[in-house]
Order: structure tokens, then C-alpha cells, then sequence
């Protein structure tokens, strides 16, 4: 049994905004990154800030990793600087006046050697920095800075990352071109890390794992297909999309022809054509509305996307019926009460996903 | 070329000006960055104390300061006389006396400049340099004070150039007398009161706005040079 990566209880009353939120993060085998998804004004950057440090809560007590930062009841509160918590803003906030290089060794020199957990040129290499050190930051594009600030928190040999909507602040192009370095982190460095997004799909190409805060309360913990499931996220239905976000590899593409074949566990996608290489990986998009069931398969049809699966759950919101299917990956697909009703659909029923190519968009391209 | 034939006593007093000038300048750098940052970054209980009573001199004719501080720090004074008779210390009527009337004449300049430039600090930056392991003194060191040097700059050339100018605290604190605390203004308004003494007085105006003119010109470049440092963008990015 692991110990819990973040145990947290606090409590915030600033007047017009109250924070009220207890949460206890597993250290899971799948991964160290926990999402935390909430509307704009939720309260999610005050969470970071209270975790952090930078902002005080009136009462309340985190644990991290099993070393207490903060128990009011006890009067603990270890200072910013001594909480070994990192925090990579949306804005970088690296220093204008210090090179890339300055701004890199700026928290790795504050240590001493036995605390360093990589080395410096290991983090350079992982986001590939190496071409930007002597530059200053008002020479670097936003994903640029974005990747020191990264790699700058990381020096500091942090025992959890903050990542405060990171990919906020930048242009769709740019957001796809840094989350395979957050997932190179993710996967080489094993940092816990607290991913904070508004968007639900940034965060699943990272992580299932994540809590969802509202009105300053946290309203479900968990994985992200467990908690659709549950009623307490009705209020949040509509920003939680629901679309489908899946990992998929490039198999094989055709530019005649205008699709890609891409490779989801045992299940073989036809994407819309795409530069991308062969090998490459990336996430899908799948907006729930798009994904339609059928009890068999179905020939003579121009979709050329049928998955088989299992429904796992299903859940009526707004008359619309939301299917989970588990086919290898869960698929939520929205479809009416109506044909829930008229397909006879129940829990552990076989069905078939069809999904058309042209409706199947690549993340970070565009909504 | 007769006008620039300075007599002994026009140098001393450029040469005093300059001193005075220069140790206002140090006089005033430590305590107009301690205050002015702590106007700008803390809210504390008096804060708009301290700040009335550092802005005093700016709106106080410069006489008012000068006897005071003859009553705080002259020899029968309430500090003075205990400086006097257990240190041997004296301030009233030396060129000590004149750096003290000077700074605290040029302190609210001072403080006003840096407070303006600690506020354009992002105070972003500071939290992000603790989240990364430094201690606020540290914070202060490498990112407050660097980020706010162009206004610091700013502050001591006005302290250097207030200087320069003070006349009313001067001779109301340490007097006029000539090779001690005769500075340019003091010498200027000497001659002016001196039958025959024009020439003199206006190769000494002449001087002053030379000097002043050097000062300016120091400041603009000077703060070029630290804009260039923080990557043409003061403190913002």
C-alpha cells in the first residue's frame, strides 16, 4: 500500500469566494498525475496556490508525500521556499532579466548536491533546451518559455508539481507541440504532478486520474470514467464535454485516399488524413454526440469505424442518453432516449461504436 | 577664457558640492530602498505615517527641516549633545552636516522612485523564485532588486541632483562657511551679496548647470544600460 500523494482539508472564506475542499490523491502504478478540472473562477488556482503555499488558508492541513506542510489545528506551516512544491504558472513568470541558463540553475544551485534529483543536463536534454540557454526569455516564444518554466520547476527537484493551466496561454499549435514533453515527463521522471486545466481534454491526453472542483468544492475524485457515472457531476455535463479523448499510434496512412490508420490497443481507428509520421503518437478526439451504437455490425455503410465492446454504464442527463462502452478503451457515446429505448440497450449488453473518420479530430487542432 | 580662471575658493566649493553630492548619495541608497520597498510590498500599521513623514521635506519650505535638524543633532541638541560629549561627534557646521541636510531633503525623491519601480516589479516573479527554494531575502536580492535597478538608478541621480541644489537646510543646519559647507548654491548666493562679485557668481551658475547637465546625462545612460540588461522591457514580461 503506497502512501497517499496528497491528503489535503482545508478551508477558505474570503468574503464572495469560499474554498471548502478535502482530497486525498492515490499514488497509482498507472502514473503520478492527478487532473484538476474545473470552469474558470472554480477555485482551482487557489487550491495551487494554498498547496503551494502562496496563499494562507484559514484552517485546514495538507500532507504531501507524507511530510505535513500546513496543519493550522498544530500550527505547522512550513514556509514557500521550504515546501519543495513546484509550480509552473500559465504566464512562465520565468525571470527578464537572467539568461535560459539563469533561469534553469536559479532553484537547481539552491540545492545542495545530494538533493539534486537530475542532473542539469538531463533536463535539458528531455525538453531540449540546449539550443535556448543563452537566450533571454523575451526571445522565446510562448512554447519555448513555457518548456524552461517546465524545466526550471524541475530543477528544483520538486516532491510535486503544480502545472496551473500551462497550455492556457497558447495557440492550438503550440499546445500539441509541448504535451509530448509533459508526457516524456510523466513517463521518464515520475514527478507527482497536478495538472489544472478548464479544458477536460488536456488533461485526459495526461491523465484519467482527476478530481473536479466547482464553486470552491471539490465535487468528485476518482478516474475520469468512474465519476461520468456519478450524479454529482450533472451540473458539469456540458463543459465536461462529453467527448472522448484516446491515445492512438500512427500504423499507416494513405494520402490518395485521405485517411490514416491509427492503432488504440487491440482496435484499429480510420483517422482523417494527417502530416503526421508513422510511429507517431498522439491523442484523438471523439465528441460523444459522434459516436453512434449498433447491436451488429453493419455492412454496405460508409462508416468505416466499427468497434466492438461492452456497455459498462449508462446514464441519462437532459433526456439524452450517455453510454459508456468499454471496447479496450471506454467511449462515452450520446445518443437519444429514444434509441436507448428502441435498441433495448442494458448494462454488459455486446455493442458496435461506429464512428465516422471526418468526425474523429486530432487534439489541439481546433475545436 | 578669463571666466574659467577658477580662485581656490569657486574650486572648493565645486569639489565640497560634488562630496556632499556624492555621499547623499550613499546616505540615502540603503534606507530609500528599505522604505520604498516597504511601501510598495508590505501593509503594516502606520503605513501612512511613515509615508507622510518621508514626503515631509518635499512639501516643508527646505528652512523648516534645517532647524530641525539643528534641534535634533546640533550641539545643544537633543542627539547632538549626547553625539557631542560621549563620541566627540560633531555634525552642526561640518560637511557631515551638509550630507545629512541634503539626504533628508532628497529622501522622499529617493523612496518615491524606487517605490514606483519595486510595484512594476511582477510580484509573480517573486513568488515563483520561492516556490523554486529562495528565502525572501534572497527573492529580494536576485529578483526584486535587480528588476527594479533602472528606478533605483533613477532615485540616486535625483538624490545626487538634489543635492546639488540644496541651499535652505544647509545653511540653516550647518551654516556657510567657506571650505566646510560652502557648496555651489551657498558660494553663488555669497557672491551675489558681495559687492563686485557678479563675474564670480555666474561662472559659478555656469558650473551648476554643467554639473547638473553631466548628472542627467550619467542617469540616461546608466539607464539604458540596466533597460538593455532586463531585455528592453523593465521588469515586465
Amino acid at each position: 500500500m503506497l502512501e497517499p500523494m496528497i491528503e489535503l482539508d482545508i478551508a477558505l472564506d474570503r468574503g464572495s469566494f469560499k474554498l471548502q475542499a478535502a482530497l486525498t490523491l492515490e499514488q497509482s502504478t498507472a502514473g503520478t498525475v492527478a487532473g484538476l478540472f474545473g470552469p474558470s473562477g472554480s477555485g482551482k488556482s487557489t487550491l495551487l496556490g494554498i498547496l503551494a503555499g502562496t496563499i494562507k488558508p484559514d484552517r485546514g492541513r495538507i500532507v504531501v508525500n507524507g511530510r505535513c506542510l500546513l496543519d493550522t489545528a498544530r500550527g505547522v506551516d512550513i514556509p514557500i521556499h521550504q515546501r519543495r512544491v513546484g509550480l509552473v504558472f500559465q504566464d512562465s513568470k520565468l525571470f527578464p532579466h537572467l539568461t535560459v541558463k539563469g533561469n534553469l540553475q536559479y532553484g537547481f544551485k539552491l540545492l545542495a548536491e545530494a538533493d539534486q534529483r537530475f542532473g542539469f543536463d538531463q533536463i535539458v536534454n528531455l525538453l531540449e533546451l540546449e539550443p535556448l540557454l543563452q537566450h533571454r526569455p523575451s526571445q522565446l516564444s510562448g512554447g519555448e518559455k513555457q518548456r524552461v518554466a517546465l524545466g526550471r520547476a524541475l530543477l528544483a527537484s520538486p516532491g510535486l508539481l503544480l502545472l496551473d493551466e500551462p497550455l492556457a496561454s497558447l495557440d492550438e499549435r503550440l499546445k500539441q507541440q509541448i504535451l509530448p514533453f509533459l508526457r516524456r515527463v510523466k513517463e521518464q521522471l515520475g514527478v507527482p504532478m497536478i495538472y489544472v486545466s478548464h479544458n477536460i481534454n488536456e488533461i485526459l491526453d495526461l491523465t484519467q486520474q482527476l478530481a473536479v472542483i466547482d464553486h470552491g468544492t471539490i465535487l468528485a475524485h476518482g478516474d475520469f470514467h468512474d465519476m461520468l457515472t456519478s450524479d454529482k457531476l450533472l451540473s458539469l455535463a456540458n463543459s465536461l464535454g462529453p467527448d472522448n479523448a484516446l491515445s492512438v499510434e500512427l500504423t499507416g496512412k494513405s494520402e490518395e485516399l485521405g485517411y490514416c490508420i491509427a492503432s488504440n490497443g487491440d482496435n484499429v481507428l480510420f483517422l482523417p488524413y494527417t502530416e503526421a509520421p508513422v510511429g507517431a503518437r498522439f491523442s484523438v478526439v471523439i465528441p460523444a454526440s459522434n459516436i453512434a451504437l449498433s447491436r451488429k455490425k453493419i455492412s454496405g455503410i460508409s462508416i468505416q469505424n466499427q468497434i466492438p465492446g461492452t456497455v459498462s454504464a449508462i446514464r441519462i442527463v437532459n433526456h439524452r442518453a450517455l453510454v459508456t462502452v468499454d471496447a479496450g478503451s471506454m467511449l462515452i457515446a450520446e445518443i437519444t432516449a429514444k434509441a436507448l429505448h428502441d435498441l433495448k440497450i442494458k448494462i454488459h449488453d455486446p455493442v458496435y461504436c461506429l464512428i465516422k473518420t471526418q468526425a474523429i479530430r486530432y487534439f489541439g487542432k481546433g475545436d | 577664457m578669463e571666466l574659467l580662471q577658477f580662485t581656490p575658493a569657486e574650486l572648493a566649493a565645486l569639489l565640497l558640492s560634488i562630496k556632499v553630492a556624492l555621499w547623499c548619495m550613499v546616505a540615502t541608497c540603503i534606507p530609500g530602498i528599505f522604505i520604498g520597498w516597504l511601501l510598495a510590498r508590505k501593509s503594516f500599521f502606520g503605513k501612512s505615517l511613515l509615508e507622510s513623514i518621508v514626503h515631509l521635506p518635499l512639501v516643508l519650505p527646505p528652512v523648516v527641516p534645517g532647524y530641525l535638524l539643528l534641534i535634533l543633532l546640533g550641539n545643544q541638541g537633543i542627539l547632538g549633545k549626547w553625539l557631542h560629549q560621549s563620541l566627540g561627534i560633531t555634525v552642526a557646521f561640518t560637511w557631515v552636516g551638509a550630507v545629512i541636510a541634503s539626504a533628508v531633503m532628497a529622501m522622499p525623491l529617493m523612496v518615491r522612485a524606487v517605490r514606483l519601480a519595486v510595484i512594476q516589479v511582477d510580484s509573480g516573479l517573486e513568488a515563483a523564485a520561492r516556490t523554486l527554494g529562495a528565502s525572501s531575502l534572497r527573492v529580494f536580492f536576485s529578483v526584486t532588486l535587480p528588476l527594479s535597478a533602472p528606478g533605483i538608478i533613477t532615485g540616486l541621480i535625483l538624490a545626487f541632483s538634489r543635492s546639488l541644489g540644496e541651499f535652505g537646510a544647509t545653511i540653516t543646519f550647518v551654516g556657510n562657511i567657506e571650505g566646510e559647507t560652502r557648496t555651489l548654491p551657498l558660494a553663488i548666493y555669497t557672491y551675489t551679496q558681495t559687492p563686485g562679485g557678479d563675474v564670480q557668481a555666474l561662472r559659478l551658475v555656469i558650473l551648476s548647470v554643467a554639473l547638473a547637465l553631466a548628472a542627467l546625462f550619467a542617469s540616461e545612460l546608466m539607464e539604458r544600460r540596466a533597460l538593455r540588461l532586463l531585455g528592453n522591457k523593465a521588469g515586465r514580461d
